[in-house]
């Protein structure tokens, strides 16, 4: 497959289908922290869960400082560490290869603390705050898994939380974007993280049966600060829309990009349902769906970085079309909003001359200069 | 790029309208008093700075967050006279705890609750039509983060108005906390005196309607405030302790974004949240940064009077400071008896009573903090007497 170069503008990434100066940002490194996924590479299409990565993720942790932190700090912290180094912006002796303060961080989660929250009221309702131990303090604050991945791995620049419900990780991913494009920061690593515990399950429609527990996380770079480190991108980061209805989210992101659909990363099954592909199919007849729920259960806030980390492990392969990627249904399925975000193929191989043609804006987000 | 803020609505324990806080604030008055929604038989702690509309004395209910930050966007909207459709319109909300107080109330006392409404969206498309919506959990200085990626917004043309807000209730889990962390129960928040005991929440939310200047205001024509900058960073350092070298690192970004030098602020809402941790790291940022500027600015801190609204606290200071510049009336910083040494000659306004400085005040500093070390700095700059 060839990459369609379209002749229309490629927007902003992140910046919706706005104008604006033209920022490529590129993903450089992924990580997971799922128990029954090996790594990144099997949550593409066609994998299955369960071929590897036998046991909980967090074993994967040694050291002091765990017993206090809850589990989705915990996960964030294992997909954040591998996504870090497959990047190569941690070294092998895992300290940052880059200036702290050049690296952001935007996590997405919707139930990461619950548990903390819930466990604290009920403790004081079985007794007093006496009963409660101090250093659950900063977990009853929704950034607490952005929070320990900074102090972790010495993140100082702009650091962020999404719980912004079913669209929150492809929102979380497009934030990220949005930091580097208005340079803020030349890298951020994105995570999402949904914990499975009885306070979330409390939360969620009675009638559920499939729950989710792990993470996913990403790096995400200006183009130029991949081209300087040396690094491969493995995608680009495309347009970004959150719409009322599915259909218009869809509508508004392919406006921005003219290439061919190779793949779509779909919402969360609709209520009652598993037809999600064709209850919400405008503007994506015929492209393959990729479902992660039905592969690792509903994931919420992590669902759009897992869809992000699927992308680019797809797109990575050399695969020449892009990948649209939904989260949350809209209208079309109850939610308040969807959200939709293209990741892009970059060229395999340097990028050929095209790019030579003088002040050419129709260059591909994620292109090598 | 500058921006201004062209619509504003908050509310607070000390008042339901910019106004009301802004009256209270130079009168001296606190939203001090007991607790209102817990059994306080279960706390060391006795007292808030809560708002006082629960169904009944004792009871609590749902949704009181999402209550507050309909009313502020409702109100900053009605400010700029932009009518209540937001389809199109970004919306971003700062919080610390969101709806936790709900899911507190679902887990403990089986009180219904929607998992949507965990998020601000779900009202946002219900009562605006907004579907451009973000709930950003950034801590203390969420509001605060939140108008740094509402310019950044608008500064790569993705939006051309931008709502941005903080709202925050007190959860049951944090005041407990609060009270097993602090070595005295809290009275009041009386920031940087020495007989300061720690900090005490307050409830709120703020909103404002943000435009590129260039652009002129929406259509009721008001321009409040230039925002000439926002700067974020992050400690990385611990998740509760601030961290005073990176405070000052996200200062000098403002100052440097703004194009400003530390003597031309002639005013600082500080943080002051009356925490030794906070009020020592912020003393040490601003001895830094203000060294040798004599004399100093102006300094207030609200928080001895609203108490700590959390992720609404930077816009709470910044909706503050608006009226500061226009009324030339520096809210005093209540309980501030006895300084501690390092307030040194900073001039904070001390008494139970507004200063009113004879010079003009042109341009204010916002400073907000956060837990896991997120810090946030805003310069504004008055439109009284034209553009600089």
């Amino acid at each position: 497959m060839s990459t369609a170069r379209t002749p229309a503008r490629t927007p902003a990434p992140g910046t919706g289908t706005g104008t604006g100066r033209t920022a490529e940002v590129v993903v450089t490194g992924l990580g997971t922290a799922l128990t029954g996924v090996a790594g990144p590479a099997e949550l593409g299409p066609g994998a299955r869960g369960g071929h590897g990565g036998a046991g909980d993720p967090v074993d994967r942790l040694t050291g002091r400082g765990l017993r206090y932190k809850d589990r989705a700090t915990k996960l964030g912290m294992v997909a954040a560490r591998e996504a870090l180094a497959a990047a190569g912006l941690t070294g092998a002796d895992g300290a940052l290869t880059v200036p702290g303060a050049s690296v952001g961080c935007v996590v997405s989660t919707n139930f990461g603390n619950v548990d903390t929250v819930c466990e604290t009221v009920a403790t004081i309702a079985r007794g007093t705050y006496l009963g409660t131990s101090p250093m659950m303090l900063p977990a009853t604050s929704s950034n607490v898994v952005a929070s320990w991945i900074a102090i972790t791995h010495g993140l100082r620049g702009a650091n962020l939380t999404l719980c912004n419900g079913p669209t929150s990780g492809l929102d979380a991913v497009r934030w990220g974007a949005l930091l580097i494009a208005a340079g803020r920061v030349e890298r951020v690593l994105v995570v999402g993280v949904e914990p499975d515990n009885p306070e979330v399950r409390h939360l969620l429609p009675p009638d559920r049966e499939a729950f989710f527990d792990g993470a996913a996380a990403l790096v995400l770079e200006s183009a130029g600060s991949a081209a300087a480190r040396g690094v491969r991108p493995l995608a680009g980061v495309g347009p970004y829309a959150r719409r009322a209805r599915h259909a218009d989210a869809v509508v508004a992101v392919r406006a921005g990009d003219g290439r061919d659909l190779g793949l779509w990363c779909v919402p969360e099954h609709l209520e009652g349902g598993r037809g999600s592909a064709s209850a919400l199919g405008d503007g994506t007849a015929g492209t393959p769906v990729h479902d992660l729920s039905e592969l690792l259960g509903p994931s919420s806030g992590a669902l759009g970085v897992l869809q992000a980390v699927a992308a680019t492990a797809w797109l990575s392969g050399g695969a020449g079309a892009a990948v649209l990627a939904t989260a949350g249904t809209g209208d079309e399925g109850g939610d308040d909003a969807a959200a939709a975000l293209l990741f892009l193929p970059v060229a395999a191989e340097p990028y050929r001359n095209e790019s030579s043609r003088a002040g050419s804006a129709s260059e591909p987000v994620g292109a090598t200069p | 790029m500058s921006w201004i803020v062209t619509g504003t609505g908050a509310v607070a324990s000390i008042g339901g309208s910019v106004a009301e806080i802004y009256d209270s604030l130079v009168a001296g008055r606190s939203g001090l008093a007991p607790l209102r929604g817990y059994d306080p038989t279960r706390f060391r702690a006795q007292v808030a700075y809560e708002i006082d509309d629960r169904p009944a004395p004792g009871v609590d209910e749902p949704l009181r967050a999402t209550r507050w930050l309909e009313r502020a966007v409702a109100a900053a909207l009605a400010d700029a006279g932009l009518g209540e459709d937001l389809d199109g319109v970004p919306v971003l909300v700062g919080t610390t705890l969101r709806e936790l107080r709900s899911v507190e109330l679902s887990w403990r006392d089986r009180i219904p609750f929607d998992v949507r409404d965990m998020h601000f969206g779900t009202m946002l498309r219900r009562r605006f039509g907004a579907a451009d919506t973000h709930t950003v959990a950034n801590a203390c200085s969420a509001s605060l983060y939140a108008l740094g990626l509402g310019v950044d917004l608008l500064e790569l043309g993705a939006a051309d108005t931008v709502v941005v807000a903080g709202v925050d209730t007190i959860s049951e889990s944090t005041y407990g906390l609060l009270d097993r962390c602090y070595p005295e129960a809290p009275d009041r928040v009386r920031p940087f005196d020495k007989a300061r005991r720690g900090m005490l929440q307050g409830e709120g939310a703020v909103a404002v309607v943000l435009r590129r200047e260039a652009d002129g205001p929406a259509p009721a024509g008001r321009a409040h405030v230039r925002v000439r900058s926002v700067a974020v960073n992050c400690d990385a350092h611990h998740p509760s302790a601030p961290e005073a070298k990176n405070i000052a690192t996200v200062i000098r970004e403002a100052h440097d974004r703004a194009g400003i030098v530390p003597a031309d602020v002639d005013l600082l809402m500080l943080h002051g949240t009356g925490t030794p941790l906070n009020d020592e790291a912020e003393l040490a940022a601003l001895g830094s940064v203000f060294a040798g500027v004599h004399p100093s600015p102006y300094m207030t801190a609200i928080k001895c009077m609203t108490g700590h609204t959390a992720g609404a606290s930077g816009l709470h200071s910044l909706v503050a400071a608006v009226d500061v510049m226009r009324q030339g009336a520096v809210p005093p910083i209540l309980g501030l008896d006895d300084p501690v040494e390092a307030v040194g000659a900073f001039r904070m306004v001390r008494g139970t009573r507004a200063l009113r400085p004879a010079e003009p005040l042109r341009l204010a500093q916002i400073n907000s903090f956060g837990f896991g070390g997120l810090n946030a700095v805003a310069v504004v700059e008055s439109l009284q007497g034209g553009t600089s």
